[in-house]
């Protein structure tokens, strides 16, 4: 299954070219509203707040069209929808047409999941990524319906970068220049320079829970040239790369460069550092774009520049490679849902062109190529540069360093088990290389216990 | 001063002992002030910094917004629901346990017969059992029995929930009617059922208000049963849907405490009709029998 | 135990009405306790039973297959439990938490309703707001104290930082730090535990006779020597339900540290509780879940019952 993790690097942007020619575009159109679904209540559990806003009050347009009513039977974060969902799947509770899914949880629910293949065309399916179809096909079953793709670029303010004072003291103290990072070590150089000279209250910022910190980790030690597993899915994590990765974010706790509750903090939490602008750098979402520029929710509006993923430490010698922990948002139908066809009416709608576009305006990439020519488009005339230069990034990013977790059942338990040991490695409970270790032997019972040593 | 308080024995420090005590009364108060007073302030007040501690502007705007009055928020939360829900859970499973719990609770304190420690402590002990060992059985049970999501099953479970404590305080109750009663009525040819029930049960009704205290607080504030089993949105009550301001990128404590403050309404009511029997109540017996 | 304080006159009760036509004084009883046992049985024993044969299979939540029970195999979960340190961190996090979390609420509790029955002014109020963290949904205590203890927009370091005595924004990470994390919600838990505590040693002190007060104040005790010598030893009873009752619900307590800490980080404030849904929920091991489940159970019915025991001794020394 992993090769399936290396197709993800073709992903939509590549075939983009034309779109910039097109000029009237006819307007995106919605789809899914050509069926009856009078008296039909479509139950759908997902993920809530203020970026998937814009979604769900779609859905009233929906429901005028088809007749049928929506419900939605849980709005909750990502790791609370997916304990949710496997108690469901489980004991097949998962009474819902409609369940939030993404490519790195998916593979655990995949026996509890509804083929897609009947319910939508080849020609439906020809709009999304195929790379990311085909990471969501297993023996020829489709599981999910893609909503939006997930990369981070490196954010960084631009206050710190464009003072010509700042630049001097920074050429003074380390001898080099000041210029926006590339590289993890630069980004340590920095980061501890801003905090130790008092211009940011932090110079970096990381969620600190969850799989959250799990694939913070993931990406830090890939850029690094490292492999969490190797061929035979043993654990390599706890390598020489590993230590180090795991050393230089002790090591930044330690010294107050990130947060002192950063193991307290979700992707909300750490968001919202940069948004008031107490961080120098950090990795993010594009998806959190017009949540930054939005005056009324964060002083870092109009502060800020993005840049491409910073390749690791120079231990990993010539493996080093830009960052790119990637993956993508998506729609799935439990086996046991009562209304299937109706569910697959709603997620069509859902993933329309329209309501894509409504969202890839707010900042998600796009994982519909028609889309993508839009939102190119409209940045052609957009009065902020970094509306465009983020999409020409965004493309950059997902054609060449887009690389997801491996797509596995295990990567969440793994997770669950890897995340409190490198917490403990962080707050300064073990050293890196013991909990590195620990965290490696009990990987290697979670693989045994599944069978991937024969 | 009411008779049964402590006489006032030589005290020049009075007014100072008044004092301490509103004091620290004043400052356990302090979280559910705070509450009520962030669920008006502006999101841009709460979060502030420096801190604003004393209020600039009142608004109602989040609770425009719970009620989906807010036009440019149109996310709504469906607290009519959860408050038909928690009253109904926690109002008939009250009525039913504490019911239960007067007819055990009579029998542990009027009868003597086999097992009866044993029963007793059975009873008392069940309630020990952590919500969170129970929850996930139940769930796998009633999934299977088409309990979950169902008014009847949480009911159920709230009702077994609050048996024990229910029959401990009633029995601490008849415990303290004197006896001379009920030998009465049985000279008068009563038999036990309307001895009990003509006789000694009115006597305990300030008993059962104690009782029903304790057993609508607890169904009131249940979240980790309900949470389990009722796993719609239609189906769910208060302490559930709290969840709905923590979401994947914003946690708005601001509607938290909107919703919260309606929450405590219905409790406060409750607490403040049968308060004056609180106190006297919680004797357990201890003192007579 | 429980016969020494029961009425004596059951007996005569017996003998007066055996020839009555209906229920018999041996039937009685059962009859009227019949409705509790049955609410109780099938609530709460029958999940019980059910998680204990759970819990000797290898049964994981995404794998229906492996609900299957092998004798053989039978004890494996406990075997891993028993092997596993965070299980005994859990468990010593766990009787941290309750020592302290009982004992400084009983403490506290005591002085209040010794405080409080000593008012002149007031006292309706007073029982009022005594009862405001009653109305609190555990859960809710647990968002609230969440809230307060956050190291950025908290308002505890929003007030330490206003009286002057921290520096710069969100110095103390109050849920993270050891040991400041089991001391936020153990904090959070006393303030929860307190009024019904109070309340129970305000009714024994107010239950108390007057009598042997005057007479102390004749012999000329001072405050401290009549709380000492009379009114601590009278209130035991009282103070033993008080404890009994924190025992049977402390286990509520789960509510509030899984929303503060949820067991982290790093398994710091790891409890009992949460670390059962780790294991059930989260990573879906739900038979290893089920035996740490059970581990809870027991341990909960042996402390409660420890309770009891002195609730017993204290009333028959009455």
């Amino acid at each position: 299954m992993h090769h399936k993790a290396k197709l993800l690097i073709f992903i939509v942007v590549l075939m983009l070219g034309t779109g910039l020619a097109a000029q009237d575009m006819a307007e995106p159109q919605y789809a899914g509203l050509d069926m009856d679904l009078s008296g039909i209540n479509i139950r759908m559990a997902n993920i809530g707040g203020g970026t998937y806003e814009a979604m769900y009050e779609s859905i009233p347009i929906f429901e005028e069209a088809t007749g049928a009513t929506v419900e939605i039977v849980a709005l909750l974060d990502g790791f609370a929808i997916d304990q949710k969902l496997k108690v469901d799947f489980a004991t097949g509770a998962a009474d819902y047409d409609v369940a939030w899914d993404h490519t790195s949880f998916m593979a655990q629910y995949t026996d509890f999941l509804l083929p897609l293949n009947d319910h939508f065309s080849e020609e439906e399916l020809a709009a999304f990524s195929p790379a990311i179809l085909d990471a969501a096909t297993v023996d020829g079953n489709l599981y999910l319906i893609p909503r939006h793709a997930d990369i981070s670029p490196i954010h960084y303010r631009l206050d710190l970068y464009e003072s010509e004072e700042i630049a001097a003291e920074y050429l003074a103290a380390t001898g080099e220049e000041l210029t926006v990072p590339t590289t993890l070590e630069e980004i340590d150089r920095q980061a501890r320079f801003f905090v130790e000279n008092g211009h940011s209250t932090f110079g970096y910022t990381l969620a600190g829970r969850e799989e959250a910190l799990t694939g913070r980790f993931y990406e830090m030690h890939f850029a690094s040239g490292g492999s969490l597993f190797n061929e035979n899915w043993e654990p390599t994590f706890n390598d020489e790369i590993g230590v180090a990765v795991a050393e230089l974010l002790r090591g930044w706790y330690r010294d107050g460069i990130i947060p002192v509750d950063t193991t307290d903090r979700l992707w909300d939490g750490v968001a919202q550092y940069f948004c008031n602008n107490d961080t120098a750098i950090k990795l993010e979402w594009y998806g959190w774009y017009a949540w930054f520029q939005d005056p009324a929710n964060c002083a870092v509006n109009n502060n800020f520049g993005l840049a491409r993923g910073f390749t690791g430490l120079s231990v990993g010698g010539d493996a080093v490679r830009p960052s790119g922990w990637a993956g993508a948002h998506a729609f799935s139908i439990p086996a046991t849902a009562p209304n299937p066809g109706a569910g697959a009416q709603l997620i069509k709608f859902l993933s329309s062109e329209r309501v894509a576009y409504e969202e890839a305006q707010l900042g998600y990439l796009p994982v519909r190529d028609d889309v993508w020519e839009r939102i190119i488009a409209d940045a052609g005339t957009a009065r902020n540069p970094l509306d465009r230069e983020r999409l020409v990034l965004a493309q950059l990013q997902v054609s060449q360093d887009f690389k997801t977790p491996p797509l596995i059942a295990e990567w969440i338990p793994f997770s669950n088990i890897f995340y409190p040991h490198m917490q403990a490695i962080l707050l300064g409970d073990v050293s890196a290389q013991e909990g590195l270790d620990q965290a490696a032997a009990e990987t290697r019972e979670l693989m045994a216990d599944a069978g991937y040593y024969g | 001063m009411k008779p049964g308080e402590v006489v006032q024995r030589r005290r020049p420090n009075q007014r100072l002992l008044n004092f301490l005590a509103w004091l620290i009364l004043l400052l356990m108060a302090l979280p559910a002030f705070w509450i009520v007073l962030t669920a008006f302030r502006p999101n841009s007040e709460i979060n502030s910094w420096p801190p604003v501690w004393v209020p600039q502007e009142i608004t109602l705007d989040a609770f425009a917004t719970m009620f989906g009055l807010n036009p440019e928020e149109r996310m709504r939360v469906p607290v009519e629901s959860y408050m038909r829900n928690s009253l109904l859970a926690a109002g008939i499973s009250t009525v039913v346990a504490v019911s239960i719990g007067t007819l055990a609770g009579y029998a542990f304190a009027r009868f003597r017969f086999r097992f009866q420690t044993a029963a007793f402590l059975g009873i008392m002990l069940s309630r020990a059992i952590p919500g969170v060992a129970l929850s996930l059985p139940l769930f796998i049970l009633f999934n299977q029995m088409r309990l979950v999501n169902n008014f009847f099953g949480l009911a159920a479970v709230y009702i077994a929930m609050n048996i024990p404590f229910s029959t401990w305080l009633m029995d601490g109750f008849f415990r303290q009617i004197p006896q001379d009663l009920s030998e009465a009525a049985y000279i008068d040819g009563c038999d036990y059922w309307s001895a009990f029930w003509r006789v000694e049960l009115p006597l305990a009704l300030p008993g059962f208000a104690t009782a029903a205290i304790f057993a609508f607080l607890a169904a009131w504030n249940e979240f980790q049963i309900v949470s389990v089993l009722s796993r719609s949105a239609a189906s769910r009550t208060f302490p559930p849907g709290l969840f709905d301001f923590t979401e994947q990128f914003t946690f708005d404590w601001r509607g938290m405490a909107a919703m919260s403050a309606i929450m405590m309404i219905p409790a406060i009511i409750f607490v403040i009709l049968v308060q004056r029997n609180l106190v006297s109540g919680m004797t357990f017996g201890a003192t007579k029998g | 135990m429980r016969l020494q304080t029961r009425v004596q006159s059951g007996s005569d009760i017996q003998e007066r009405r055996v020839t009555d036509g209906r229920i018999s004084a041996r039937w009685f009883p059962f009859f009227m306790l019949l409705p509790a046992i049955l609410f109780i049985l099938v609530i709460m024993l029958f999940p019980l039973v059910y998680s204990f044969y759970v819990s000797l299979t290898p049964y994981e939540l995404l794998k229906p297959n492996s609900l299957q029970f092998e004798l053989s195999r039978a004890l494996r979960n406990y075997q891993t439990l028993f092997a596993e340190s965070i299980f005994w961190k859990s468990v010593g996090n766990t009787i941290v938490f309750l020592f302290l979390s009982i004992n400084l609420s009983y403490v506290i509790a005591l002085s209040l309703s010794q405080l409080l029955a000593r008012v002149t002014r007031g006292q309706g109020i007073m029982r009022t707001l005594l009862m405001v963290p009653m109305m609190f949904a555990p859960i809710l205590v647990g968002f609230q104290f969440r809230w307060f203890f956050n190291a950025n927009v908290g308002l505890v370091n929003n007030l330490l930082y206003s009286l002057g005595l921290m520096q710069e924004r969100g110095q103390i990470a109050w849920l993270v730090v050891e040991p400041l994390g089991m001391f936020s919600i153990i904090v959070a838990s006393i303030w929860m535990n307190l009024p019904v505590l109070t309340i129970i040693l305000l009714a024994g002190t107010l239950s108390l006779p007057q009598e042997t007060f005057e007479a102390a104040d004749v012999d000329g005790a001072n405050s401290w020597q009549q709380f000492r010598f009379i009114t601590f030893p009278l209130l035991a009873p009282f103070s033993y339900i008080a404890l009994t009752i924190l025992s049977l619900d402390i286990s509520r307590a789960f509510d509030i540290v899984r929303i503060m800490t949820d067991g982290g980080p790093a398994h710091r404030t790891e409890l009992n509780w949460t670390y059962v849904t780790r294991l059930a929920i989260d990573n879906t091991k739900f038979g290893l879940g089920s035996a740490m489940s059970w581990v809870t159970v027991v341990l909960a019915v042996v402390f409660t019952l420890y309770f009891f025991r002195q609730l017993v001794r204290s009333r028959v020394v009455q």
